[in-house]
């Protein structure tokens, strides 16, 4: 039982006790100073009736879904064709770069991005007119852009690291594999299909969990960029409740908020468990 | 031979391609930092925001000492150093002893403790935080580099990750060693953390970059400048109403990156490998 | 610091009832004891350098005095003052808090500040206090028949010019007297496609997207409007001179004479490479371009609309509940206000603080001091010109509203939702805010 101390004793003063907590406050109506009112389940009927939350669900839904998708196929790409024949030294430049933005915090460079992204100033949109003569796009300051802003900055920063884990993952494939089905005739893509992509899911199951859970916390990168906006196109769930909680000083409500996203990631992680207990091949 | 030769150029072409996918896609997440280092010896936010975009004529390194001027920036290295080293080392212990009791102890209520700790995982820090704020203050440890050590302490995602990987490894190990009269704790120490090394090394990679880029703990629980962390303090370099200057806060963030960066670089081989050993099964 | 945290728990108590007797009235031989806490702001590192001025001084000055200062972090206002009530909530008990005119409702509603009507009236140092400080500044921190604290330092909103630009361009620098017309021909000829490739690359002006001070309310005032009645107790965002006021910016964009909404920081960078001819702000930005070496700008007031206000907030060093000792957190208040510590408020002319001095007398030595800009008298010739202040509207949900306003705005300039009708949606969310 010994074992079990130290966890145990972290987990009831840093885990269970703010979330009773959040539970507890979901029940009242409290602005941080002076005594708190007791209110029911009113938060929640007031969730109900909340336009702005399904809007913001629905934004966060989006982004958070466009980075997952986008992480994992354009990781995916990049893994292996960073595992074909090359010279040593230019695989290990690949990796560095693409490592680049894993190692340093979202919220400084989302600064550096704000502006090379501004519409009418950044560099991005000028070096698209430049070479592709696109149009000025209003990346942080248009309800259809801001959001696709969010992802490109958000994937930019996390897919380094879903790189990494799928050359680990692939690097772990028993080379005989791969070599008995060569000798069976099997084309590129039937070895990748038949071979590569099943030995591979355990590795895409904590890449999907992985990415879901951060893509969930999406926080600094949307604050940063477009303050959630325009409206609430780019707002994420996590920014809405630090908003109600910290800018209009409703605790109670905020916690209510946040109940409604601990039951849909507890739900949402139950199902990928639930797929993954099917799809998912040991080697 | 006509189809030797073919084969041979279609090859080629295909490893062109590659080349070319993988290069075009370095370049672009590359670039911004690029554009950062440039900005770093930018002898003015001017200068460096004209277009066309140009390099600096006479690069300066002003903007380092700027940061310095501006922020107390060892200090804040320092104080990341010690919080992303310490949440390593206790998450380490807490999550590889948990670990070992999920995996290999029996006790009454294992499977419901141990399906807490999933629901657990989903639950992120932004979300508890008030009620967070609270018990730190209650203990008094705000202002403090406690506040930002000891909440990630406790990490389910950690518990889980190792736990799944001494699932993975053979009971007749231990069973064996409990024969020669092993206890648990020999067990764990002499057997299974040897064997986890992998895995441990990975969530140690994950845990640290994680708690050195974070920013919301920091910017919640530290008001003191001394105490603050780097992500806290590079924002701090964008100042007031934005006053700070691009070309300092770039000056920040490269140095702030690059030994980062070095570390990264020079460990990439076992990073690939640690993390290919440890199976990522969950 | 014990014995502080202790006195400051029965202080909660006692300052709770009233101030207490003979407020203000202490006999200056007597010589001042005690210790004070100041909660302030911590913005970044000149946060720290003006604050350690005050309270090194206030501790020369008296050295029975011990003052500490209590940083308080936060990426804006909102922030600030969301972890200021937390630190208030966790127990610990500041007896002077930093707040800006747009949080003292916030800390009045909450019954957390002292006022100081007692002590200007008994405190015989007062009225020369009071006139050297223009009435509009002093009613920037009302709040009913509450005055809540004297201004320390405070911002109104300019209009900054780069002249480097104008001069290209050949366009006159802006006079004292121009009108919205006037500002619109002038931000027209300023707007280039300088190199030639089909799209505009100099921008006569622009407006921050997340902040109201430096962005709409300018126009809005000088429109004759405001955002939120004048008890600050309904929002007025679709009244016509709000309506007037956002079509006018909207217009602007529309024709391409206004680069898109950007955060302020952008705006800087944009206006400092010459992209940006005109922004609006107040005094803080003037040493970020000194300190970058850029000094070819000067300022002029917001352009004449229907009417011309100053659209003003301030900042002052409220004495909080807790504090156990009101009279001698008065005394330190008082001295934010004095010669000394207002005279550290126009800096240098390489590097000019971010605040107006709230005295007259020492607003003067900074236009004689030739702290830049050239014409840098403005800043507190407004509240003497145009003594019409519009107070930042400051409802007690300060952030909320204010982010309620931006949300809707940017939707309007984005083109999203027509003028009237994002004005329209924008009322009815600030019902729920403000009240009405």
């Amino acid at each position: 039982m010994a074992f079990l101390t130290p966890s145990a004793v972290s987990f009831v003063l840093f885990a269970l006790i703010p979330t009773v907590g959040v539970l507890v406050l979901s029940t009242f109506s409290w602005n941080l100073l002076g005594a708190g009112r007791f209110l029911g389940i009113e938060n929640f009927i007031r969730l109900l009736e909340d336009g702005r939350l399904w809007g913001v669900y629905r934004s966060t839904a989006f982004m958070a879904g466009a980075v997952l998708v986008i992480n994992l196929l354009l990781g995916l790409l990049l893994a292996v064709l960073l595992e074909s024949r090359m010279p040593r030294w230019l695989r290990g430049m690949f990796r560095l770069s693409f490592l680049f933005p894993f190692v340093v915090s979202s919220s400084a460079v989302a600064l550096i991005w704000r502006f090379l992204l501004n519409k009418d100033l950044g560099l991005v949109n000028y070096w698209l007119g430049q070479l592709f003569d696109i149009e000025r796009i209003n990346w942080l300051g248009s309800s259809g852009w801001a959001p696709i802003a969010v992802v490109i900055v958000s994937s930019w920063k996390t897919l380094g690291f879903t790189i990494l884990v799928y050359v680990a993952g692939l690097q772990a494939i028993p080379r005989e594999y791969r070599e008995a089905a060569i000798v069976d005739g099997a084309g590129a893509w039937a070895r990748f299909r038949h071979v590569t992509l099943p030995l591979m899911s355990p590795t895409i199951l904590f890449l999907v969990v992985i990415n879901t859970i951060s893509a969930f916390q999406l926080f600094a990168e949307p604050r940063v960029l477009t303050q959630g906006g325009p409206g609430d196109s780019s707002r994420t769930v996590v920014q809405f409740i630090y908003d109600t909680a910290f800018q209009g000083f409703e605790m109670g409500y905020a916690s209510a908020i946040a109940v409604t996203l601990m039951v849909l990631l507890v739900v949402l992680t139950g199902i990928q468990f639930l797929i993954a207990r099917r799809w998912t091949h040991y080697a | 031979m006509r189809r030797v030769r073919a084969l041979r150029w279609q090859d080629l072409a295909s490893r062109g391609a590659t080349l070319v996918i993988l290069a075009v896609a370095a370049f672009a997440i590359a670039a911004p930092f690029l554009w950062i280092f440039r900005g770093a010896f930018s002898p003015s936010d001017g200068e460096l925001t004209r277009l066309p975009p140009s390099l600096p004529e006479a690069p300066i390194l002003d903007n380092f000492g700027k940061v310095f001027d501006q922020v107390p920036f060892g200090k804040f290295v320092l104080n990341s150093l010690i919080v992303a080293g310490a949440v390593t080392l206790a998450q380490l212990f807490t999550c590889s002893t948990a670990a070992y009791a999920f995996a290999r102890l029996r006790f009454r209520g294992r499977d419901t403790a141990f399906a807490v700790v999933l629901a657990s995982m989903m639950i992120p820090v932004q979300v508890t935080i008030v009620p967070l704020f609270l018990v730190m203050s209650r203990l008094g440890l705000t202002n403090t580099l406690w506040a930002l050590i000891l909440p990630p302490i406790f990490s389910a995602f950690g518990i889980f990750f190792l736990r799944q990987h001494l699932m993975s490894i053979p009971r007749e190990l231990d069973e064996a060693a409990t024969i020669d009269g092993a206890g648990h704790g020999t067990i764990y120490l002499r057997i299974l953390l040897p064997l986890t090394a992998p895995a441990l090394a990975t969530l140690a990679i994950l845990c640290f970059t994680y708690w050195w880029n974070d920013l919301l703990l920091p910017l919640v629980m530290i008001n003191d400048t001394q105490t603050q962390t780097l992500p806290a303090g590079l924002v701090l370099l964008a100042g007031r109403f934005s006053t700070g200057s691009l070309t300092t806060i770039a000056a920040g963030i490269t140095m702030a990156v690059v030994p980062v960066l070095v570390v990264f670089v020079a460990l990439q081989r076992y990073i690939v490998q640690s993390i290919a050993a440890s199976g990522m099964k969950l | 610091m014990k014995r502080v945290r202790t006195l400051a728990a029965v202080g909660v108590v006692a300052a709770s009832l009233a101030i207490p007797a003979g407020a203000g009235a202490q006999d200056p031989s007597d010589g001042l004891s005690g210790s004070l806490s100041i909660a302030y702001w911590n913005y970044g590192p000149a946060a720290e350098v003006g604050n350690q001025v005050i309270a090194d001084g206030f501790m020369a000055e008296n050295p029975g005095v011990t003052v500490t200062l209590t940083p308080i972090a936060g990426e804006n206002w909102g922030a600030y003052y969301a972890n200021l009530a937390t630190t208030i909530a966790s127990g610990q008990r500041p007896d002077i808090a930093f707040t800006a005119s747009e949080g003292i409702k916030f800390l009045a509603q909450n019954d957390l500040v002292v006022p100081i009507n007692e002590f200007l009236a008994n405190d015989p140092e007062a009225a020369a206090l009071q006139a050297d400080i223009a009435p509009a500044l002093l009613q920037s921190f009302a709040y009913g028949d509450q005055i809540t604290a004297l201004p320390y330092g405070w911002n109104n909103m300019i209009v900054y010019y780069n002249k480097a630009v104008f001069d290209a361009a050949g366009v006159a620098y802006p006079s004292v007297d121009w009108t919205w017309a006037d500002f619109r021909e002038t931000a027209q000829q300023l707007t280039a496609d300088t190199d030639g490739d089909g799209n505009n690359d100099r921008y006569g002006f622009a407006w921050a997207s997340n902040e109201i001070f430096p962005g709409i309310l300018p126009w809005v005032a000088n429109a004759g409007g405001n955002l939120v009645n004048d008890d600050v107790s309904a929002p007025t965002a679709n009244s016509p001179e709000v309506v007037e006021a956002v079509t006018f910016l909207k217009g602007l964009l529309d024709d391409g004479i206004a680069a898109t909404p950007s955060p302020m920081g952008d705006i800087f960078t944009g206006f400092q490479n010459g992209s940006i001819a005109m922004f609006g702000a107040g005094r803080w930005p003037s040493a970020t371009f000194l300190n970058n070496g850029f000094d070819d700008w000067d300022i002029q007031y917001y352009p004449t609309g229907t009417t011309r206000q100053t659209v003003a907030g301030a900042g002052a060093y409220a004495i909080l509940r807790s504090a156990p000792d009101p009279n001698l957190a008065w005394e330190l208040q008082k001295y934010t206000v004095s010669e000394p510590v207002q005279d550290s408020l126009i800096g240098t002319p390489d590097a000019p603080r971010d605040s107006i001095p709230t005295l007259r007398s020492t607003a003067g030595k900074t236009v004689a001091a030739g702290i830049p800009p050239a014409n840098g008298a403005i800043f507190y010739g407004s509240v003497d010109d145009y003594p019409t202040l519009t107070p930042f509207p400051a409802p007690a949900k300060y952030s909320e509203y204010e982010s309620t306003v931006l949300r809707n705005l940017q939707l309007i300039f984005a083109g999203e939702v027509p003028v009237q009708e994002g004005l329209d949606t924008l009322q009815s969310e600030l019902v729920a805010v403000v009240g009405g």
